[in-house]
């Protein structure tokens, strides 16, 4: 419980409720998404608004890459709507949802092995026009992460796992997105470095990104994020602020291993 | 002494053209996981334009590459977008049907317009040679061997050295990774598959000056192009380079030192001795991650 107090201090400024009226930085309505005959997601409904940090929780197998899957658009609904800034983009495919400001860094890293750290970073703009700008990007990328910048002529392949996790979150920053979805963050690190990683994602939030933060653990992800959805089996269980679901016992039983 | 110095530099010259064709079948493997049945039917068919042109225009068939190979590009895009895209995502056996079929369709149309027996383009130069220092040189092969390699340089500067390449490089890894990067990973297809036929045809009309083709002669080049290519390890650039190297070397020793008619048999048993000891080929590695994933 010392962890959990300490990252609460670290935790993202409280949202700036929109104006009504004003659409939701990101919008999910009624999702379902199925692989094959496996119907993966019954009727997922969330939304991140401007400047927020949103929780995704749930156990493996319960639809969260999936639910990424959908709005990155590698994966096309079955039905229901996605939508960025009150535009609909569960149609298009990836390489325009990138190019309208959603950045993700894909479950498992996913950097691209045998190349540089600096090849992988300019892939990261790749759909971006404006060219100018992606040196200021690579500048804040390398604020956040400076450790990525000691490595820049390294072979991704050869980082660690936690860099490897700075790079993938780099990478997807540098397509200077308006919302960031990160998919299991923590996965397969040390806590210390977790905890490092989760500081420089409340970092980012605060400078204007909108986050949202899909994670196994629900504890690290509940003490950064403003609020929080719990997906079990495809569905939306919970839907509360993330003080709200820590305190629930529901989620204490099943996520955060409070008897 | 003198004489195996020359037979290995031929060899290598050999290996050289079959480098440059190999490495675009091993481009589309690695890219779309695409085996391009049809790839030595290109080869042929650029042999067959480049004897068109080097006979009614009298172009050097070696310059003529300047011509056939964009040519060539712009039939390999056409053929992906019309045949190969619907089915990018279908499993392997399919695109091997298909493109096996595509391979026929081809054969058969080349023996429409050019007929059916055998063509030899030959340049002024083709019965020449350079000597020098004891060594017996053929100016075709030096000439091809040479432009190959030049070719082949072009290609690799892309891939290592370009915005291109480099998307090329990471559709290849991890063609979703590549997506959510913002790379239009279907665009990229179809670049690399026009890519890849147009390195067949730049060796096709390099091949047409060393040796006499027909229309059939595709099923010769599959087969030892997909040999070259599993030897090197499937998708593998620097691979395919490699076992066409062994490959050209390994014929051109057999045909001195032992007989012709072994030449085109002792490499086969090469590749059957090293996947005994290397299933997935010299340089073949786990190229691509995702491959389970869901």
């Amino acid at each position: 419980m010392e962890d959990d107090a300490r990252m609460a201090r670290n935790r993202a400024p409280e949202s700036v409720h929109p104006a009504r009226g004003e659409p939701p930085a990101l919008e999910l309505r009624d999702v379902h998404a199925s692989y094959g005959h496996i119907h993966a997601l019954k009727g997922v409904s969330l939304h991140v608004s401007h400047g927020e940090m949103v929780a995704l929780i749930g156990a493996n197998g319960a639809g969260k890459s999936t639910v990424l899957r959908t709005i990155s658009g590698l994966l096309r609904p079955r039905g229901g709507q996605v939508l960025l800034g009150g535009s609909r983009i569960d149609h298009l495919p990836p390489h325009r949802v990138v190019a309208l400001g959603v950045g993700q860094a894909p479950e498992g890293r996913r950097v691209f092995p045998r190349m540089t750290v600096a090849e992988n970073l300019d892939l990261g703009s790749f759909a971006r026009a404006d060219r100018a700008a992606v040196e200021a990007d690579i500048d804040r990328v390398f604020r956040l992460f400076p450790r990525l910048k000691e490595r820049l002529r390294q072979k991704a392949g050869t980082l660690s796992g936690g860099e490897q996790q700075m790079l993938a979150i780099g990478r997807a920053l540098m397509a200077s997105p308006n919302v960031l979805l990160l998919d299991e963050p923590s996965m397969g690190l040390a806590p210390m470095l977790v905890e490092s990683i989760f500081r420089t994602i409340v970092e980012i939030n605060r400078q204007g990104t909108s986050v949202l933060l899909v994670e196994q653990n629900a504890l690290m992800a509940l003490g950064v994020a403003n609020r929080g959805y719990v997906l079990e089996s495809g569905t939306i269980v919970l839907a509360d602020t993330a003080d709200g679901l820590r305190n629930n016992p529901r989620v204490q039983k099943a996520y955060l291993g409070i008897a | 002494m003198m004489q195996l110095i020359q037979n290995l530099v031929l060899g290598l010259l050999l290996g050289g053209v079959y480098a440059l064709v190999a490495a675009g079948l091993t481009l589309i493997f690695g890219v779309m996981r695409v085996i391009n049945i049809a790839h030595g039917a290109f080869l042929i068919l650029a042999a067959f334009i480049t004897y068109s042109l080097w006979s009614a225009l009298g172009i050097d068939p070696l310059l003529a590459i300047l011509v056939t190979t964009p040519v060539i590009f712009a039939i390999g895009w056409v053929t992906y977008k019309t045949v190969i895209a619907p089915i990018r995502t279908a499993p392997m056996a399919s695109t091997v049907l298909l493109t096996f079929g595509l391979a026929l369709v081809i054969e058969g149309v080349m023996g429409t317009i050019w007929g059916n027996s055998s063509t030899a383009i030959r340049p002024g130069y083709a019965n020449e040679s350079f000597t020098f220092a004891g060594l017996f040189m053929p100016k075709a092969q030096v000439y091809g061997g040479l432009v190959a390699v030049l070719v082949l340089l072009i290609l690799g500067l892309i891939l290592s050295k370009t915005w291109l390449g480099r998307a090329i490089r990471a559709a290849a890894t991890n063609p979703a990774s590549a997506e959510l990067v913002g790379i239009k990973v279907a665009a990229v297809a179809a670049l690399v598959f026009a890519i890849g036929i147009a390195a067949a045809g730049a060796g096709g009309a390099i091949v047409g000056v060393l040796y006499p083709f027909v229309a059939g002669a595709h099923y010769q080049w599959i087969a030892r192009l997909l040999a070259i290519v599993v030897l090197g390890g499937m998708g593998s650039l620097n691979g395919a380079i490699l076992g066409a190297v062994i490959f050209g070397v390994a014929e051109t020793l057999t045909a001195a030192y032992v007989s012709p008619s072994w030449a085109t048999a002792v490499p086969y048993a090469i590749v059957f001795a090293v996947l005994v000891v290397r299933p997935q080929g010299l340089m073949g590695s786990r190229l691509r991650e995702d491959a389970v994933a869901t």
